[in-house]
């Protein structure tokens, strides 16, 4: 809002397809929208960019009807439009892809893209011509599909084209994908880009949601970036610098106060050397991270989501296998063990993903606080849990960790994000492990909440533990971290002091651009 | 806690009232009084001593088949196949009836133990496939029971054929029996065995190391394995003990009850067992009720075609109902809590 120069010129050019004013949606107490504005010009493709929880998804999902805003405005090519349900939003010449695709596996390409609204003669489905138009759409967008194939025996890159088709045939002229590569080989990608410009050749509209850069650089016109569910700007693409952009997603205005800290130099506690691991697609994620982690320190991990950082996490703590190197912890290979060995060797791990690797929702305060610790005294003997010690512990760190909660018998979803998070940070920070994983501490949380866990975390340094931290948030980073690493593409680019965090010089890194060598 | 408890089984006590009203509609249809059934059912299943002790003993098979289905549901594991391990087991308790002669009591528990064996071992299969190749389990196991009862009827008809007409084996020794209760009915320290079994399971999941990771697994499994639970090495466990408790339940009802295995002995008792469990949440403690509440149907629809003009199948399509509506419940349930839904829905 502050910072869009040019905006006015770019708003009076074309028709526009899609206009937001002022939408706001709240869950609870959390805001996910803040009044968001939002214009897409008719035959542009306008990228919508921001970190995860930047409120990207809850937009589209109020423009495409899914949910509905608390406050603000939509108009679509030009009319006011109140887009009660996702059926409204496709009478109004909206069609979204979602992230995770619904299409059925035992039918054909052609019967799952009809599905719904088959075409008929004498009552039954007329099959050839779904099949026919099926076939002339993909030709005419270079989608390459066999509407006769089977869906259960195709590609993921393929299922989302069969998405697409979904929405061409419903008559969509405005396209909402929502972060469509994150599914893709870099090829898929390229071959999506150049459907996506066929597209607009045609006229059409296309709002593409992304976290990644150069593709964003790439195929769009138009760039919006959103951050902690406000707009930050939006801007042409052609006009703006990769580090720009950078700064833009992370931002610099909340900024933590960097925590006064003594000077600790402790052995190394754990030593990673050349390590590589691969995503769920297979393609290499990590390649050949090294850095090591001193007890009584801070290291923090910098970069936007999605560069390797979750697979680096999820490595060290033995959910995924590396594909080559070492991680050393205290003279053991953590690539070598399982997660539980890994426990015992000394780590304790603070998940990204919290309410689905961090809690059993459904389960009590008092079982969440047990788990990694069960088959240990205090807490069991001989196989058999004391549970009058699990819930007295459990009440005890509900007391230390200001936990709201009315006590341990508690169930953990009836607990706010930041309540959930203080649940793990007490389970895992008093487990007596030396390495601290803490990966995305206070994503989602509310500010007294992430003050709390920035001051656990500090404690947790002046005890002598090692602690890597990794975070989308620059200001986090620089609150906390005695050293920060940027990951980019998988690869640590550089390291710069927590003391002279220099947010340009992170920001060119996060963007891929390697720094000139210094003396250290 | 305990409000919580309640609404944990407000859905069940709905899916079961919704099956109980559609099935007094289809009475009506058929031209008979709900009322009359309701009262002949209740007549047949509590109407004085004998017919207590015959509601109990039906009750045991589905009690002992519905705690090996909530030792599966309790680790995430849907063990379909309880029917096909509660045939094995009985065959296999039988065989070691008739063939050895051990002192009594030694003999009993031997039968037992080679029950145990034989549904754990056939469960194996399946568990094996799912830890390995991550087949689902509920496809296998399913599977599985149709093979369990035919290979049982082979074994029962060409091998082992008692002399005479019926397709039976020899019975079993004396030595073997399950001990009788009470001298006016068959019902037998089976149930005992069962109602401990549900109590012990009960407190094994809430008091242990092993039962909390299990619990774990079972309820958030990508939790359990960043807090270091084996899934796949749990995963497996719970079908074993799962399928040698579906074992042990053929064995306790041949040793108890027909003192022999004939063909098709124990029908559809595995599978009231699942129901059972699932219509208790997959808690032991209380399958007690629900298997009681199925064991009363059975019992009690035997006197149904005497004093009524309803057909005894009422009550299969009663539980067909349940079924129906208990599924649909746990589905329109699990559809909020989109972890356990996804694995639902992956049928």
């Amino acid at each position: 809002m502050s910072n869009a120069p040019g905006s006015p010129t770019l708003h009076s050019t074309a028709a526009m397809a899609v206009e937001l004013t002022g939408i706001t949606k709240r869950f609870g107490t959390f805001i996910a929208n803040d009044g968001i504005d939002l214009a897409v010009r008719q035959g542009e493709i306008h990228a919508i960019i921001g970190e995860n929880g930047a409120g990207k998804t809850t937009l589209m999902n109020i423009l495409f009807g899914l949910l509905q805003p608390d406050e603000g405005s939509i108009r679509l090519n030009g009319e006011a439009t109140v887009v009660a349900d996702p059926a409204a939003a496709i009478k109004a010449g909206l069609g979204m892809v979602h992230q995770h695709f619904k299409l059925v596996p035992s039918l054909s390409v052609a019967d799952n893209v009809f599905l719904g609204m088959e075409i008929r003669r004498h009552g039954l489905i007329d099959h050839a011509a779904q099949i026919a138009r099926t076939q002339e759409l993909s030709k005419r967008f270079g989608l390459h599909v066999d509407a006769t194939e089977r869906v259960g025996l195709l590609s993921v890159g393929i299922e989302q084209r069969i998405e697409i088709l979904k929405v061409l045939v419903r008559g969509a002229r405005t396209i909402i994908l929502d972060e469509p590569t994150a599914v893709l080989t870099p090829q898929e990608s390229r071959e999506l880009f150049q459907t996506l410009r066929s597209f607009v050749a045609e006229g059409m509209t296309v709002i593409f949601i992304s976290h990644h850069l150069e593709e964003v650089m790439e195929v769009s016109d138009t760039v919006t970036v959103l951050r902690n569910g406000r707009k930050v700007a939006t801007r042409q693409t052609s006009e703006l610098s990769k580090d720009e952009l950078v700064r833009m997603m992370v931002g610099r205005e909340v900024s933590f106060d960097r925590r006064p800290r003594a000077a600790l130099h402790g052995d190394i506690v754990l030593d990673v050397k050349d390590l590589w691991a691969r995503d769920d697609r297979r393609l290499p994620a990590v390649r050949g991270a090294s850095f090591a982690v001193r007890s009584g320190e801070v290291v923090g991990i910098a970069g936007v989501a999605g560069n390797g950082q979750t697979e680096l996490a999820e490595v060290l703590s033995g959910l995924r296998p590396a594909s080559h190197g070492e991680a050393w912890l205290k003279g053991q290979d953590l690539t070598t063990l399982s997660p539980a060995a890994i426990r015992e060797a000394g780590l304790a791990h603070v998940p990204g993903d919290r309410m689905v690797r961090g809690v059993d929702r459904n389960a009590s305060i008092a079982a969440n606080t047990l788990m990694g610790r069960q088959h240990r005294a205090p807490w069991s003997h001989n196989g058999l849990l004391d549970w009058k010690a699990i819930a007295g512990n459990a009440g005890a760190l509900i007391k230390s960790f200001d936990i709201r909660a009315q006590g341990a018998g508690d169930a953990v979803k009836r607990l706010s994000g930041g309540n959930i998070q203080k649940v793990v940070l007490a389970r895992e920070f008093t487990n007596g492990a030396d390495f601290l994983l803490v990966d995305q501490p206070t994503r989602g949380v509310d500010i007294g909440a992430q003050e709390a866990i920035h001051d656990e975390i500090m404690r947790q340094r002046a005890a002598g533990r090692a602690i890597l931290l990794i975070s989308v948030q620059l200001d986090e980073l620089a609150a906390l971290a005695d050293r920060i690493l940027v990951m980019f593409n998988g690869r640590i680019m550089g390291e710069v002091a927590g003391d002279d965090a220099d947010e340009d010089r992170i920001g060119m890194m996060m963007a891929g651009v390697s720094p000139q060598l210094e003396p250290a | 806690m305990m409000s919580d408890r309640l609404r944990a089984f407000s859905g069940q006590i709905i899916a079961v009232g919704v099956a109980l009203l559609l099935g007094a509609i289809i009475i009506l249809l058929v031209g008979e009084s709900p009322v009359r059934v309701l009262m002949t059912l209740l007549r047949g299943a509590f109407g004085d001593q004998e017919k207590i002790a015959g509601t109990l003993l039906q009750t045991t098979p589905i009690l002992i088949c519905g705690v090996a289905a909530c030792i599966g549901l309790r680790g995430g594991m849907f063990n379909v196949g309880i029917e096909g391990q509660l045939f094995l087991g009985g065959f296999a308790a039988a065989w070691v009836g008739f063939t050895f002669s051990l002192p009594a009591g030694i003999h009993m528990l031997a039968a037992l133990a080679l029950a145990i064996v034989a549904g754990a071992a056939w469960v194996a299969i399946p568990a094996f496939f799912r830890a390995r190749y991550n087949t689902n389990e509920v496809v296998s196991t399913i599977l599985s029971n149709y093979i369990a009862v035919l290979l049982t009827s082979y074994f029962t008809i060409f091998l082992f054929k008692r002399p005479g007409g019926w397709s039976e084996t020899p019975p079993i020794l004396a030595t073997a029996y399950l001990p009788e209760i009470f001298s006016f009915s068959r019902l037998n320290w089976g149930l005992v065995i069962g109602l401990l079994l549900a109590v012990g399971v009960a407190l094994v999941f809430r008091y242990t190391s092993w039962g909390y990771g299990v619990t774990m697994v079972g309820s958030a499994p990508k939790f359990a394995e960043y807090g270091g639970v084996n899934v796949k090495r749990q995963g497996f466990v719970v079908l074993l003990l799962s399928g040698a408790v579906g074992g042990l339940a053929g064995g306790v009802e041949t040793l108890g009850v027909h003192h022999r295995f004939m063909e098709g002995f124990a029908p559809g008792f595995g599978f009231d067992g699942l129901i059972a469990a699932l219509l208790a949440n997959g808690s032991p403690v209380a399958t007690i009720v629900t298997a009681l509440f199925f064991g009363a149907l059975r019992s009690g629809s035997l006197l149904l075609e005497v004093d009524t003009s309803a057909s005894r199948e009422i009550i299969t399509v009663i539980q067909a109902l349940i079924i129906l509506s208990v599924s649909a419940q746990v589905l329109i349930k699990r559809r909020g809590d989109s972890q356990a839904g996804e694995r639902r829905w992956k049928f």
